[in-house]
């Protein structure tokens, strides 16, 4: 009952506020009047009653005021009064409060932008309930700690595990060629194949129709159903929920759809998102290994799997249990899983192992969190300017016995207002960071599958906008709090400038000067590296050609070749391709240097080498070619021979490997005519009849080992048709169009474009975009500093208007006076350099590791910024004091 | 001009203004009189302190407000106990007992 009647207190005198006072001023005044009358009933003439009664009162306000202050609320009434009264204060300095917003937002705006990239690849949990019970499961080699599994490993772990409710294995997802009616010309979509408990396990439940039922993987060919991305299922079908039960063709199979995916599961990658699920069991319409059976080869690692904790079990215990079961595997198969271990990952490990870009995701936060800071120094500095301009409202506040508590909380309340106000500013700048890395999407992704950054203005990333607001008032607001409220009343109440040229007071500003300083200097070389880092991978030289080349993929099996079709058609396009008018040459390749596919690897034991004990075989890199190929791409061949017609499927195996590799193994390099062993030292053996130059395979990789194995000899489905032109490349794409409509006119043709366009996007336009970002951090850095350089030594200026004065009219030239305003800005520069300097070497540490491991210090940056950041802060400081030097003393010693 | 009264010990005022509303409802100046009487003089509430006390009591239950007519046909704010309040009374006095006790026993022994 008293709590209901607080409660009830508490919203009347909230809600009913005018009513309550009016009340209250009655009551009191009624008080008054009969005091009065009391009094001159006792005798008291009129006036000396009224005078008496007022006395005895104490003041009607006064009483008042008392009585507020015992209501309930009257915390948050006083914390109303100081929002209403710190607005009021703000909005008497309209530029002041813009520019303080525009500074904050520009800090919040940026980190939380940034910090929606790390969101996006690493802590944004699955999209599924109780994410956090969903490990991954991985095979581990001397090489790689992130390898799938086969089917029959998957189907073992799946049986044999005790730790988990569920383990669920898909493929990744590839190009599928979907067409809704039979006979048309099949379009590319995303596919995956998942395991009939894929759904189930993760706890998706279907928008509408069914999942997959658990034996529905089982019996290989036999249920030709799929489930369709909610995405897919919206533009394909018109959202038309009919459509259970219809039949799709998918790389020329009839499936019937059995559910649609809901909005809330887009699929459980950071990019792909599935437009198409099928189950495991249709692996021969899918599978990618043509030379494997996917049912039975323990070796066809096609797989990722997932498995769900159950409740009670350690990830401790999963490890373990996996551990042993990869041992089990490589006592019994020790062939194809000699030294191969298993290891289970949280989804952070998943995230940070599979993917690299999380680390600019990074490297950008802690870019954006020293604008942040630099923003924050401003605003404080600006703030405590004003609050030494208000020391004397403040003064006259403390002396009619304001608490400075109640001080300290109205002007943090302030910066409170302000650091909301930048952060909602904050949040349409982060939107508008976000919509720029979106804007960049095509140039990310040169492919036709549906994938997308995974960069949200979500929920998430709002609140860390607010919690950012909260951090950068605390940061910005406390010191000028502080610091303005520990005034000398006698001397604040005096003057109407109180700077009592304390040491103490000036010192806390200048460290702000110094952070500035040194933040934005750590700004200016890290986006300095980052330019020169990228700049360095491609002068590298890349080692091939790029200009005058077409490029287009095919996939045969989309609709249906098997695997002599598929060669067949390859031949038949590379000897169409031969007669076409304009085309100089032609090469077919799996994969293209900076492509997006991933190359494959290659296990492999170099003949007479002693292996190991520990390991049986090594891993490169790999690519399946044609003849054609080193001369269309312009890959010099250093020593031996090409492909030739001659190396068909009957003939001696081949191999060309690069030089890295010839210098790896064979310490002279020449590794022309020697042998190695495919899979292992028991495996077939190829010769090596040639070495080609090295190339590099992507911006950012370092040379690797690189073995090229001849078409005929290593049948592959998905291959890249590259085409050298005399001309314009894209003239060709009509003629290509008809030698391959000729063949078959069902054949779809992907990524036909331009290889130097292509190339451009992914080595130039692609790092551009991450240069552009830390760019334009180390500019707002720059401008940050400027503007508060240049503010602190105009404030410095006109607060000594009048000693300035009484120095000229004594003799001073305006070169002293210079050098006297000027000189202190600039030890303060130089003092910020030197630590700048250091947190842009410790910076570059940073990065070396994580990106570009270039080693070393890259001096240049430095010889850059340096001078540039002297020349403007010396700028900053050279406007305000050259005004300070042309004072006349005259007017200075009239002033103020 | 009144001649300076015992300024009111913590908790007692709570205890007063409860104690003089037994007589019936009053407004404001009618319970710092009943109090001036009942304490012979001794304690006179200025209304900086009885009308925060007497606001903070009706939010807490023990009193309750209402408008009516005073002597001379006057709007004033009356008060008057509520069952909570009498129930306050009790602990309030039987608190004030023991402290009365105490500090007598506490002055007696030597």
């Amino acid at each position: 009952m008293p709590l209901l009647a607080k409660a009830r207190s508490f919203l009347r005198n909230f809600f009913q506020f005018r009513r309550v006072e009016a009340d209250l001023d009655q009551e009191v005044n009624a008080h008054l009047e009969m005091l009065i009358e009391e009094k001159v009933r006792a005798g008291m003439p009129l006036r000396e009653a009224q005078r008496a009664a007022r006395i005895e009162l104490g003041g009607v306000e006064q009483v008042k005021e008392q009585v507020r202050e015992a209501r309930t609320g009257a915390l948050l009434d006083s914390l109303l009064q100081d929002f209403r009264f710190a607005i009021r204060s703000l909005r008497r300095t309209p530029g002041l409060t813009a520019f303080v917003v525009v500074t904050l937002a520009l800090g919040i705006g940026m980190t939380s932008g940034t910090f929606s990239m790390l969101d996006g690849l690493i802590f944004r949990p699955y999209p599924v309930p109780h994410p956090s019970g969903v490990v991954t499961l991985v095979s581990t080699t001397h090489d790689s700690p992130f390898e799938n599994f086969s089917y029959r490993e998957y189907l073992d772990i799946r049986d044999k595990t005790k730790s988990y409710d569920g383990v669920i294995a898909y493929a990744p997802m590839e190009a599928v060629g979907f067409s809704a009616e039979p006979g048309t010309t099949p379009r590319i979509k995303g596919g995956m194949m998942v395991s009939g408990n894929y759904l189930r396990v993760l706890g998706v439940e279907p928008r509408f129709g069914r999942s997959f039922r658990d034996d529905e993987d089982q019996a290989p060919g036999r249920d030709a159903v799929v489930v369709l991305g909610p995405e897919f299922w919206k533009r394909e079908f018109a959202s038309d929920s009919s459509v259970i039960g219809r039949k799709v063709r998918l790389n020329g199979t009839d499936f019937t759809v059995i559910g649609v995916a809901p909005d809330t599961f887009p699929g459980m990658s950071t990019f792909g998102h599935p437009d198409l699920y099928m189950p495991l069991a249709m692996a021969r319409v899918f599978s990618t290994n043509i030379q494997k059976n996917f049912f039975e080869d323990r070796d066809d690692r096609e797989l990722l799997v997932k498995a769900r904790l159950k409740a009670g079990a350690t990830l401790e215990q999963a490890r373990n249990e996996l551990a042993v079961m990869a041992k089990n595997f490589e006592n019994e198969y020790p062939l194809i899983n000699r030294s191969r271990g298993a290891k289970v990952y949280t989804q952070f490990q998943t995230r940070t192992i599979e993917d690299e870009n999380w680390k600019f995701g990074v490297i950008f936060v802690i870019l954006a969190l020293a604008v942040l800071l630099v923003a924050c120094t401003n605003v404080a500095g600006l703030l405590l300017s004003r609050s030494r301009a208000r020391a004397r409202e403040i003064a006259v506040r403390l002396a009619l016995g304001a608490g400075r508590f109640r001080l300290i909380r109205l002007l943090l309340t302030e910066s409170l207002i302000l650091a909301f106000l930048g952060g909602l500013a904050g949040m349409a700048i982060g939107y508008g960071v976000i919509e720029w890395f979106h804007s960049k999407e095509s140039i990310v992704f040169m492919t036709e599958l549906p994938v997308a950054i995974p960069f949200h203005m979500d929920k998430r990333v709002l609140l860390a906008c607010v919690a950012l607001s909260v951090l950068s008032a605390l940061l910005c607001g406390l010191a000028p709090a502080l610091q303005s409220t520990r005034v000398d009343l006698v001397n604040a109440l005096k003057s109407a400038d109180v700077d009592v040229p304390g040491r103490k007071r000036l010192w806390g500003r200048n460290l702000l000067v110094v952070a500035q300083v040194s933040m934005s200097l750590m700004l200016l070389t890290a986006s300095f590296l980052m330019a020169r880092g990228f700049q360095h991978a491609l002068l590298d030289g890349t080692g091939f050609t790029k200009d005058h080349l077409l490029m287009t993929s095919f996939d045969p099996r989309l609709i249906q070749y098997n695997a002599t079709q598929t060669q067949q058609f390859y031949k038949l396009l590379a000897e169409r391709m031969r007669q076409t008018a304009g085309v100089q040459s032609e090469a077919l390749t799996q994969n293209i240097p900076f492509g997006i596919d991933d190359y494959t690897g290659v296990e492999f034991v170099p003949d007479g080498f002693q292996m190991p004990p520990d390991r049986a075989n090594f891993t490169s890199t790999m690519d399946t070619v044609d003849e054609g190929y080193f001369e269309t791409q312009g890959i010099p061949i250093l020593r031996g021979r090409a492909f030739l017609p001659t190396d068909t499927a009957d003939a001696l195996r081949v191999a060309v490997v690069n030089e890295h590799f010839a210098k790896h193994y064979w310490s002279a390099g020449d590794a022309v005519g020697k042998h190695i062993r495919l899979d292992s030292s028991a495996g077939t053996q190829v010769e090596i009849v040639g070495v080609a130059q090295t190339i590099k395979n992507g911006s950012m990789d370092p040379p690797v080992d690189f073995v090229y194995i001849p078409l005929a000899q290593h049948p592959v489905a998905r291959m890249v048709l590259m085409v050298r032109s005399s001309g314009d490349p894209l003239q060709l794409v009509q003629p290509i169009k008809d030698a391959v409509r000729a063949l078959d006119p069902n054949m779809p043709m992907m990524q036909t474009r331009s290889y130097e366009e292509f190339y451009l996007n992914q080595a130039v336009r692609g790092p551009r975009i991450a240069i552009d970002l830390v760019g334009s951090m180390g500019l707002i850095g720059l401008l940050l500093t400027v503007a508060g350089l240049y503010g602190l030594v105009a404030y410095n200026v006109s607060r000594r208007t009048r000693e300035i004065g009484i120095r000229m009219a004594l003799g001073a030239a305006s070169s002293d006076v210079l050098r006297l305003v000027m000189g202190k800005g600039l030890v303060l520069v130089g003092f910020g350099t030197v630590i700048g300097l250091a947190m842009g070497f410790a910076l570059e540490q940073l990065m070396n590791s994580m990106l570009f491991d270039s080693g070393g210090v890259d001096i240049l940056a430095y010889v850059a910024v340096v001078p540039t950041m002297f020349l403007v802060t010396m700028l900053a400081t050279y406007l305000p004091a050259r005004r300070a030097s042309r004072i006349a003393p005259t007017q200075a010693l009239r002033y103020e | 001009m009144s001649p300076e009264p015992e300024s009111l010990l913590q908790g007692t005022l709570d205890l007063l203004i409860l104690k003089s509303l037994i007589a019936g409802e009053m407004h404001g100046l009618g319970v710092s009189r009943r109090i001036q009487q009942i304490t012979g003089g001794t304690f006179v509430v200025k209304p900086g302190s009885l009308f925060p006390a007497l606001h903070r009591m009706e939010e807490e239950g023990w009193i309750s407000a209402f408008w009516g007519e005073s002597e001379n046909n006057r709007r004033a704010k009356y008060y008057r106990l509520t069952k909570a309040g009498s129930k306050q009374l009790e602990v309030e006095t039987e608190r004030w007992g023991r402290i009365t006790w105490a500090i007598g026993q506490a002055l007696e022994t030597s």
